[in-house]
């Protein structure tokens, strides 16, 4: 991949960062976002952003090109994965969808330009907010979206922001920031990613002495790491890792409405192969169907085969696929000899994996297109088979008629579910989508009051 | 040579199964006369025939074993080689009692270990199973020790831990060897976990070097960890007489921190005084009724890099692609799939969690793979 040398990623492999280069880039940043960035009107950051976003849409994109032929081999997903993947995050950047995050973190699409009045303060009282001065954002792994919002947040805001990826997981936010800078370069020059290996003290400490804040994204101990590692004076946002599952209630599974629900349920398995905090680990199954749980659970492996053909799951490494022997194996021990359970796999391959079984527990998968299928009579049975993951729980998807579905949602969300959405839109959260159930724009500004 | 397949029904007099029996005593007595040094010879027409044979008895007479083999389509007329032979998975025989001793006779059960599994793997044992243990074991182990030298194992004895295949390995040994129960220098603690007795480890370090006289450690990769800790803490180290040698098995099991057998061993070189040439390495699992060792003979000269472990004749190895599920060429990773002829009352072939690179005949270990974090969030990934 021949990029120019814009960013600290860009350099060749053989280079190595030292906390001079880190201090001198953080000193550029900072430089640079009091040039270019404070006094940029929030509108104009949309439009450039809007614009970057329609770019990448675009059939001959050279940055969506070279996702499409070396991003395989650079992530791990397959290129359809990642275009499918990353055509649902840019298309939602769209003038309403920024005026709507706006005014639901903020209370008003201009508060981060000017005072504003507030409504319920009436007329004694104006606010306006600010944005961190330099924001660090530790991103994770391989999977791409969510270190991307946390760059559109960052703009959002007028940040300086440096992106420090994992070792050999840069290769999507670099490119995004190349195709910021192609649309505008000086909003650009307020961005910096680099990547190396978490852990490295004297990079790490060079860069937190610069940032008033930073997110991370990780187990509870590497939070609890990077915790440790801050400044005082460095606000810390930790999105701990999250599991997803998905509900399906026996009103749907009926001759008319199965095949919809199959297809969302696949949808959610397939994207970003199982690697998100959004993806369903788990699929609960309402008995008493029409169409009974195991019969669900063998078209499910049906529609995986299928669209192994056109959305393959990408390469993983001999570990990965050795536990997926592994795992499989032992339900195919089990299936023999217990009537209730059942495995369908695909065949030469770890590529897909469907296991049916009555034990309500919820179970960690091994992900790579894993799923297990677990029958139950009711709500009250899945949620006591979630009990050990109450307050790790990202998402729940769920397909049922809209009725059911606000009876359910309001029984998830006493539970303690932060998200509750359609099983289909589990891969696709909203732009306003409260992270963890947090306000994700909203937890990076301070509000200034400004009394009459 | 095929003995009869079909088993007849067992009768109250002779419960364990007579062509088994007959198998298995044959099968003693092959091993037994063994040529320790004359290489594979006696082996290389024989083992197809005898794991063929051996299949065809436990078809038969283990039920548990025909559904998984039937499942799979796998039956006495499909299956020609051994290579063909339906393996189980270790983690089968938590949920399953895949053996063809009747429950009635069993005298002794070994698990797998690991204090964080909640269901561990059983494989059930009668005195034939045992005594069949034992000669494979034996064979395989005598030619690379010297019993004049001093034995220390880092277990607790067989009477503490009478489910643990290992133990009841270094007691055979102990008993072959005539050495006494006091070589046993580890204690069952509260939780059932094995704890060191440092003090009489030390002492007997510490004699071992006024004598001049060397020895012989054995143990569990975690329980070395506990001892080169125990003496980090203490700031000591020992220089033990040359000639002294330690030989590690098994994974960590979440009983000490892990580290790749490399750092170990340099540990245990920093803190004993054993250069890593003699330093051995052994595979086994309560599963299996064989071990795999990284050297062939007693020589240290004879452990090469990388440590490639053998099997003894009676037991083969195949690497298997985890995603295609067939053997790899060599050079390459794969799940670790074992043929042990010794395991008559159980089933011969078993397929490991353990990942190997396939070296010729033998494997170099790389391990159980780890379950990953989720790509989203991980951060530490290298």
């Amino acid at each position: 991949m021949n990029l120019p040398n814009y960013f600290l990623a860009d350099l060749p492999p053989e280079a190595t960062l030292s906390p001079a280069m880190i201090h001198a880039a953080c000193d550029t940043l900072k430089r640079n976002r009091d040039k270019y960035l404070l006094p940029r009107p929030t509108a104009a950051v949309v439009k450039t952003l809007c614009e970057v976003a329609n770019d990448w849409l675009q059939p001959d994109n050279l940055f969506r090109k070279l996702v499409v032929e070396i991003g395989p081999a650079e992530t791990g997903f397959s290129s359809a994965i990642l275009e499918k993947g990353l055509d649902g995050f840019f298309r939602r950047f769209t003038p309403e969808n920024f005026q709507a995050l706006l005014e639901q973190e903020l209370g008003h699409v201009q508060r981060l330009d000017e005072f504003t009045s507030d409504r319920i303060a009436g007329e004694h009282r104006l606010t306006m907010v600010r944005g961190p001065e330099f924001l660090i954002h530790i991103a994770a792994g391989n999977l791409p979206n969510p270190a991307l919002m946390s760059v559109v947040l960052g703009l959002l805001t007028r940040s300086a922001q440096f992106v420090k990826c994992a070792s050999g997981a840069a290769f999507i936010p670099r490119l995004f920031a190349h195709s910021i800078y192609q649309v505008d370069p000086k909003l650009a020059a307020c961005l910096e990613i680099a990547e190396w290996r978490g852990g490295n003290r004297e990079l790490e400490d060079t860069l937190f002495a610069h940032s008033d804040c930073l997110t991370a994204t990780g187990s509870d101990e590497t939070l609890a790491a990077i915790h440790g590692q801050l400044p005082s004076k460095v606000r810390m946002l930790g999105y701990g890792q999250r599991v997803s599952f998905g509900y399906v209630s026996r009103e749907v599974l009926r001759d008319e409405s199965i095949a919809q629900v199959i297809t969302s349920a696949a949808d959610a398995v397939i994207a970003w192969d199982q690697h998100g905090c959004l993806s369903p680990q788990v699929i609960y199954v309402e008995e008493r169907g029409v169409v009974e749980s195991d019969k669900f659970a063998e078209l499910l492996a049906l529609e995986l085969a299928k669209r192994e053909t056109t959305e393959p799951r990408g390469k993983i490494s001999v570990e990965e696929s050795a536990i997926i022997a592994s795992r499989r194996a032992t339900y195919e021990a089990i299936a023999v000899h217990r009537a209730d359970a059942k495995i369908w796999a695909s065949q030469n391959s770890t590529a897909w994996t469907v296991v049916f079984e009555h034990d309500v527990r919820f179970q960690f998968s091994c992900l790579n297109r894993f799923i297990y299928v677990k029958p139950v009579p009711d709500i009250a049975a899945a949620l006591q088979g979630v009990d050990e993951i109450r307050g790790k729980v990202s998402t729940v998807g769920i397909a049922a008629p809209t009725e059911k579905m606000k009876e359910l949602a309001v029984k998830f969300a006493h539970w303690g579910a932060t998200r509750i959405c359609p099983l289909q839109q589990m891969q696709n959260p909203p732009f306003t989508w409260r992270h963890d159930g947090r306000p994700a724009l909203g937890d990076l500004v301070t509000w200034t009051d400004f009394e009459l | 040579m095929l003995f009869g397949c079909r088993g007849k029904p067992a009768t109250n007099k002779h419960r364990l199964n007579k062509e088994l029996s007959n198998y298995a005593t044959r099968l003693r007595e092959l091993i037994r006369q063994h040529e320790l040094f004359a290489g594979e010879q006696p082996w290389h027409g024989q083992f197809d025939e005898l794991a063929i044979e051996l299949f065809a008895l436990q078809f038969t007479n283990n039920p548990a074993y025909r559904k998984l083999c039937e499942a799979r389509q796998l039956t006495l007329q499909t299956v020609q080689h051994w290579k063909q032979i339906p393996a189980v998975p270790t983690s089968a025989f938590k949920e399953l009692e895949l053996t063809s001793i009747p429950a009635e006779d069993y005298t002794s059960v070994f698990y797998s270990s690991g204090t964080t599994e909640q269901k561990p793997s059983r494989h059930f044992h009668c005195p034939e199973s045992l005594a069949i243990y034992e000669a494979s074991l034996w064979q395989w182990f005598q030619i690379r020790f010297d019993h004049k030298v001093e034995f220390l194992f880092l277990t607790p004895n067989a009477k503490q831990a009478p489910h643990s295949s290992l133990v009841h390995m270094f007691d055979t040994v102990r008993q072959k060897f005539g050495l006494p129960e006091s070589a046993f220098l580890a204690d069952l603690g509260a939780d059932g976990s094995w704890v060191l007795d440092f003090e009489s480890i030390l002492k007997r370090l510490e004699l071992a070097c006024l004598l001049g006289k060397p020895v012989e450690l054995l143990g569990t990769a975690f329980s070395f960890v506990h001892l080169v800790d125990c003496l980090t803490e203490q700031n000591r180290s020992f220089q033990l007489p040359e000639g002294s040698r330690v030989m590690e098995t098994g994974g960590y099991k979440n009983r000490s921190r892990s580290m790749p057998k490399t750092e170990l061993h340099g540990l245990i070189t920093d803190r004993l005084g054993v250069p890593r040439e003699n330093i051995l390495c052994e595979y086994g699992m309560s599963e299996l009724s064989s071990q795999a060792y990284d050297s062939e003979v007693y020589l240290p000269s004879a452990i090469r890099h990388p440590r490639v472990f053998r099997f003894p004749p009676w037991a083969r190895v195949q690497i298997i692609s985890p995603e295609t599920g067939k053997e790899v060429a060599d050079g390459e990773t794969g799940l670790i799939r074992i043929f042990d002829l010794a395991n008559v009352f159980s089933v011969a072939a078993i397929q490991a969690e353990d990942l190997g690179v396939r070296r010729g005949d033998g494997f170099e270990l790389i391990g159980r793979a780890q379950l990953a974090e989720p790509r989203g969030c991980s951060l530490m990934t290298a």
